[in-house]
């Protein structure tokens, strides 16, 4: 028989059984040129069960959408939900997830391994010795519950308003707890951005009044990284597989990364300059650009603020745009490629080199700086500012294959009973005198804000959030912590056990991502989307037709959510009302009964997120049902320059044109169904609100900055003390070479390693088995001069507050003269602690005085649990926990956490053992003071008596009143 | 010109099932194959888990192993055609999977297709050249010799189907896609194929002499590097025919021991399987070109470094 005819033999056997209903090809040579179960077969998926190989079994899924609650991407998941159990066997990609696709990153489908964590914790629990002791009795949510409440009623009714924190690290959701604390009238949201990305995003407000990118990387011609974007960084895994089809689609990659990132090896070109001097790089970029005359001179024209520059600065109020390239041409001309060189030890040729690459790209180049040099030095925030000085040349903004501010790709719906108060009272803890143009909380200076203001916080939530192990300077939160006249009551919202919990008076367990509730919308592309977390059981048990009243009833232990906690919480501060916060958890349909979560989201997806009803109507289903079922809902696609849009003849009523060209009117906001939020812009003297801007005539929508248009010059920074910082440029890091004694290096410090997230992915075995370690990336000619022979040695490194000890990486993929550490790992509980085993080590807490130890008792390895993976741990190093010994450095402008760290390595020395921390507290409060300096406080240098510029992003921003300066000095100046 | 037939897509999709394990949903395609049983999980154990490991890292990566830069290149290519590479990407049921995939896809008539159409084929064609052809027909030759029954047949009946895509379909010429009439040694390379892509690297079988014994025994258990594949079954045919004692263990930890009890008469043995085995590869040069000749090089050069050794003596 020949093979065609075998062929034909093999084909119609295949039309027979496939005509039953039956699968004919069995397996891996099933290939077909698709990836997911259809998503009309989500409700009833079969698939063979993995653990029973070599035999067929099959197993019945429901699969549910949610979305990742690792890291800040809310990349899609399916929950693999097995229809006989009702429990969720994996995770895997959604691919009707605009952001994501469908594809995730390792965290993704780790989701199990922190769902089925032997060690997680299940129940509240309250302190039952001296804060700080480990010794915890479970207790009843009702009983934390009514007294957590008492406490925050009696603030609120004793006009303490300040003495009520949230502290959130991983937000992971849109609104609802900013709401929350505009309902109680708080200002005391508190992030941790100012330890994360506020230098970057600083850097991206000054010029666009929107502080975060949206790179177009699948449609550029160059993607310009100052960060690992394909392993590890901000919307990692949305942003690397468009980075990667840029580049199958022929982009150039350019990376700037002082070490060989997993992002670096996949450069065109990568840069591996001296930490801080990267914004020295793109204005040698930018100055070539000038002078050669390869920039978008019409898009200059119309969009940057030059005139006001020309007016204010250079005094010539009818200045050309020619006489405006003349000076700008003059402004920069110093910033050489000789001078770049020798300022990054990057060569000349390799700077014009990406120079030409840059200007080639004309409107599609897609910049983007997250974390990275942002985030380390001093006047990090430059480094986007500088970054984005190149886009706005190109007119790369807002452009196919360029770089769209964050809010024109974002989409967060206006809530239900949207509270129409602002808190009245200023919250200096957070954002101090010292700090008015902060991008975001001082967080990290909490422990020393509160000591110079002898400040009280009464009631304070960390949710989701380690300051003791993420900040710097960990063991001064350990003091304040522990200092109940500082602190009075201390709540944990947590999944996992961290080092913040250990210093709680509650533990409060609450949900993984399959175990929650949150709606999000991020900035990963040209559109807009809405992804929808929820709780996968209630979801899967209520398409069988069961009703779930309360998310504790599905998920593990008496693990909860926060929306439901919240409500529920509000409902005890106030329960008759009579504070006026009730209203907003109050039930629209049913007013006097509790908001459900299934009304609240219900109402937004009926209401606020336009073509979601329609969708969901084509498939007979309700909104929410629509949300629950698909888990994300496209709202656009394409948005495009919004800035060049035409205001509608609607809004244009009694206008008025300024001087400058902004347009104010006096018709009203239309109805939108976003909720509120960004900058603000004052209305003019007579009433009317912003509008637009006219440009060549035309009266265009332009963007949120106080002139309506790109700020090259920013008036706030030249009035609010800072005039020589005004316009892109560059400022020598604290980790300059002049700034360093010559037995100093910098350490880098910015940089995860590619699976892991911060302090919320210890309790993950897969992730930890593959990354658990950090140690310090030294050059072999650096490892030789400092005595250090091998991989693995033990080394000292010391900075300015103490020391710790680790192994030396040995290695060519960092730069020499610079030392670098991951900042995650090192994770540890403290002796006779319950908590995590998997990922932690544990540790001899040591205090005398102002001087504090940590010694590693032991390390991770194998124990037994419910869990028989966790006796096959075979690793028991989890890495060195170096934040401790890292004093705070605040960007005097941004408020960013300088993370950069100037060091002393040695070789250990006797006595030294891998994971020795020391720190003297004492110092630490030193070098705060020495940064202190350099801040220029409003109630110097404001011009208007704010204590903060109004336009300026601020969350749950207080009623206008409350920014005036006091009339007498202020607290703690 | 007579116009080349259609790949015969559901025979090749039939026969790579037999490259996973047997289960009774097999038997509809085994009988429309022709193929007498369904072979039985402990002959498929046998041949793929122990003798014949079926993943085209092992025969083209220089370790030999499954994974490694080899298994990555194929994920690249799965990736490269638009698809997630599955956990085992360069499993033999994958790669036949995914070959009638591309070429079911060529065959679309469409024309607003035409050019998807074009590109997936010549995919296809570089799917055989680079990722199955420098291996699979050694590979099948092995299948034939050490299996009986049905895995014999099935193994006859895929070398037949795929020698007949290698003659039969349209050879690429795109400067990105390898083909065996391009892979023609270029004149200023050393050995044939060094085009290939995982040929070009390929290090040589490493001398102990200079090298030392256990890259030596590496070498010797990575195909791509010494042009044969030696299985657990020609090793125990050595000990048996030598009169040495086999031990029981790896195919490295067997092979160490053979040569530690009497290196000479091991090595002569190595020497002579490896001259079988590049006869065999000799054969198909005709029609398989250049990587067949690149490992009967191979061959060559192993046969003569163990007839070398076993003369000289192996420290």
């Amino acid at each position: 028989m020949t093979i065609d005819e075998l062929n034909r033999r093999v084909s119609a056997a295949r039309d027979e059984v496939e005509a039953r209903g039956e699968t004919f090809y069995p397996g891996a040579s099933r290939v077909h040129l698709a990836a997911f179960p259809p998503r009309e077969r989500w409700n009833d998926w079969v698939e063979l069960d993995s653990k029973s190989w070599p035999k067929r079994v099959e197993k019945r899924y429901m699969l549910v959408p949610t979305t990742c609650f690792n890291c800040e991407s809310a990349c899609g998941l399916l929950a693999y939900v097995d229809r006989d159990t009702l429990q969720v066997r994996k995770f895997e990609g959604n691919p009707e997830h605009p952001g994501s696709r469908g594809r995730n990153c390792a965290k993704g489908p780790a989701t199990i391994n922190q769902i089925t964590d032997p060690d997680r914790i299940l129940y509240p629990l309250r302190r039952a010795g001296a804060r700080g002791e480990g010794k915890w009795e479970q207790v009843s949510w009702d009983d934390a519950l009514d007294d957590i409440a008492a406490r925050i009623r009696a603030c609120l009714e004793e006009e303490r308003h300040e003495q009520v924190m949230y502290h959130v690290g991983r937000p992971g959701e849109d609104g609802y707890t900013t709401r929350m604390l505009a309902a109680w009238g708080v200002d005391g949201h508190n992030s941790h951005t100012n330890v994360c990305s506020s230098g970057a995003r600083s850097g991206y407000h000054w010029w666009m009044g929107m502080d975060r990118p949206s790179p177009d990387h699948a449609n550029a011609k160059v993607i310009l990284l100052v960060s690992s974007h394909l392993e590890t960084g901000h919307y990692f895994n949305p942003h690397a597989q468009r980075i990667i089809e840029g580049k199958k689609n022929g982009a150039k990659l350019i990376v700037l990364d002082t070490r060989l990132s997993n992002t670096a090896t996949h450069a065109d070109h990568w840069l591996s300059p001296y930490p801080g001097s990267e914004p020295a790089i793109f204005l040698a970029v930018a100055n070539w650009m000038i002078q050669e005359r390869r920039y978008d001179r019409e898009f200059v024209r119309r969009w940057w603020n030059w005139q006001e520059y020309m007016e204010v600065v250079q005094g010539e109020p009818d200045a050309s745009f020619e006489r405006f390239e003349e000076v700008l041409s003059e402004f920069y001309s110093t910033y050489t490629f000789d001078f770049a060189a020798a300022e990054s030890g990057i060569d000349v040729d390799a700077l014009r080199q990406i120079a030409e690459e840059i200007s080639n790209a004309g409107t599609c180049l897609a910049s983007y700086n997250w974390r990275s040099a942002g985030s380390g030095n001093l006047g990090g925030w430059q480094v986007a500012r500088t970054m984005t000085l190149l886009s706005a040349l190109l007119g790369a903004l807002a452009t196919e294959g360029g770089t769209f501010p964050n809010s024109w790709n974002k989409f967060t719906p206006k809530p239900p009973r949207l509270p129409h108060q602002h808190p009245t009272r200023w919250n200096d803890v957070l954002w101090p005198d010292e700090y008015p143009l902060a991008l975001m909380e001082m967080s990290f200076l909490m422990p020393h804000l509160m000591k110079d203001q002898d400040a009280f916080v009464d009631v304070y939530f960390t949710r989701v959030y380690n300051p003791v192990w993420t900040n710097p300077d960990g063991f001064s939160w350990i003091e304040m912590l522990t200092d109940e006249s500082r602190i009075g009551q201390h709540i944990a919202m947590t999944p996992t056990w961290n080092e913040t919990a250990y210093f709680a008076d509650y533990v409060l367990p609450m949900g993984h991502s399959s175990e929650r509730h949150d709606l999000t919308s991020y900035e990963q592309y040209d559109g807009q989307w809405i992804g929808f977390r929820q709780p996968v059981l209630r979801a899967a048990r209520e398409r069988l037709g069961e009703e779930i009243a309360d998310t504790r009833d599905v998920n593990p232990g008496e693990v909860w959510e926060e929306n439901e906690f919240w409500i529920e919480l509000t409902w005890r501060i106030d329960p008759d009302g009579s504070l006026g916060i009730r209203q907003f958890f109050e039930s629209v349909k049913n007013p006097g009964e509790k908001m459900t979560v299934d009304e609240y989201y219900g109402w937004i997806f009926e209401n606020s997120v336009p073509g979601l009803p329609d969708a969901a109507a084509a498939e007979g289903i309700t909104p929410l049902e629509y949300m629950r079922r698909f888990g994300a809902f496209e709202v656009a696609q394409k948005v495009g320059q919004v800035h060049e849009q035409q205001v509608p003849d609607v809004e244009l009523d009694d206008v008025r044109v300024d001087e400058a060209g902004r347009v104010f009117t006096h018709a009203p906001v239309p109805p939108s169904p976003k909720a509120p939020g960004g900058t603000k812009i004052d209305p003019d003297e007579d009433g009317r609100r912003r509008v637009g801007v006219r440009v060549d005539g035309e009266i265009l929508k332009g963007w949120p900055t106080p002139t309506g248009k790109l700020e090259f010059w920013s008036r706030t920074l030249h009035e609010w003390g800072w005039p020589e910082l005004a316009t892109p440029t560059y400022v020598k890091s604290h980790v300059h070479r002049q700034n360093l004694d010559s037995d100093q290096m910098p350490l880098i410090t910015t940089f995860r390693v590619p699976v892991q997230i911060h302090t919320r992915s210890a309790n993950s075995k897969w992730l930890d088995e593959i990354a658990h370690t950090n140690p310090l990336w030294i050059h072999p000619t650096d490892a030789s001069r400092l005595g250090i022979d091998k991989t693995g040695d033990l080394v000292r490194v010391e900075t300015e507050i103490g020391y710790f000890v680790l192994k030396a990486w040995i290695t060519e993929g960092i730069r020499p003269g610079v030392a670098a550490c991951s900042h995650h790992m090192g994770r540890w509980k403290p002796e006779g602690h319950e908590g995590q085993r998997i990922g932690m080590m544990t540790v001899a807490l040591d205090q005398q005085g102002s001087d504090w130890g940590l010694t590693r008792k032991k390390g991770g390895g194998a124990f037994e649990s419910s869990d028989p993976d966790t006796l096959r741990v075979w690793w028991t190093d989890v890495g060195v926990h170096q934040n401790l010994t890292h004093p705070v450095h605040p960007d005097p402008i941004s408020g960013m956490h300088c993370w950069h760290q100037a060091v002393r390595i040695y070789p250990a020395r006797p006595g030294d053992a891998f994971g020795d921390v020391s720190v003297d507290t004492a110092k630490s409060r030193a070098v705060y003071e020495k940064w202190l300096e350099m801040t220029r406080a409003a109630s110097i240098h404001s011009p208007d008596g704010m204590r903060r510029p109004w336009w300026m992003l601020r969350p749950v921003r207080p009623e206008r009143a409350a920014y005036a300066l006091p009339e007498s000095e202020p607290v703690g100046a | 010109m007579p116009e080349a037939l259609p790949t015969p897509i559901h025979a090749l999709r039939g026969l790579a099932v037999f490259a996973e394990s047997p289960s009774e949903e097999h038997t509809d395609i085994a009988d429309a194959l022709g193929l007498t049983t369904v072979p039985t999980p402990a002959e498929y154990s046998d041949l793929f888990l122990f003798q014949l490991y079926p993943y085209a890292s092992v025969y083209l990566g220089p370790e030999g192993m499954m994974g490694g830069l080899a298994r990555e290149r194929i994920a690249g290519f799965w990736n490269a055609v638009g698809l997630t590479p599955p956990p085992e990407p360069d499993h033999l049921a994958a790669l036949l999977g995914l070959y009638a995939s591309l070429t079911e896809r060529a065959s679309d008539t469409d024309p607003d297709q035409a050019a998807e159409s074009a590109l997936a084929g010549q995919a296809a064609r570089a799917l055989l050249d680079e990722h199955l052809a420098p291996w699979v027909f050694g590979w099948l030759n092995r299948m034939e010799e050490l299996a009986s029954g049905t895995y014999a047949a099935w193994a006859v009946l895929l070398r037949e189907l795929l020698s007949g895509e290698l003659r039969r379909s349209p050879v690429a010429d795109s400067g990105e896609v390898g083909s065996h009439a391009r892979a023609k040694a270029r004149p200023d390379d050393d050995e044939a194929g060094a085009v290939l892509q995982h040929l070009r690297d390929a290090p040589p079988l490493p001398d102990p002499r200079t090298d030392g014994t256990s890259d030596f025994i590496a070498g010797l258990l990575a195909p791509v590097r010494c042009g044969m594949v030696l299985t657990r079954a020609d090793l125990a045919g050595m000990a048996r025919m030598l009169d040495l004692g086999l031990r029981a263990g790896e195919r490295r930890y067997a092979l160490e021991h053979l040569l530690a009890q009497d290196a000479g008469p091991t090595l002569k043995a190595l020497a002579l399987e490896a001259r079988r085995q590049g006869d065999a590869h000799r054969q198909r040069v005709s029609w398989l070109g250049e990587s067949a000749m690149y490992m009967m090089r191979r061959t060559e050069i192993a046969a003569t470094l163990c007839d070398e050794l076993s003369m000289d003596g192996l420290s």
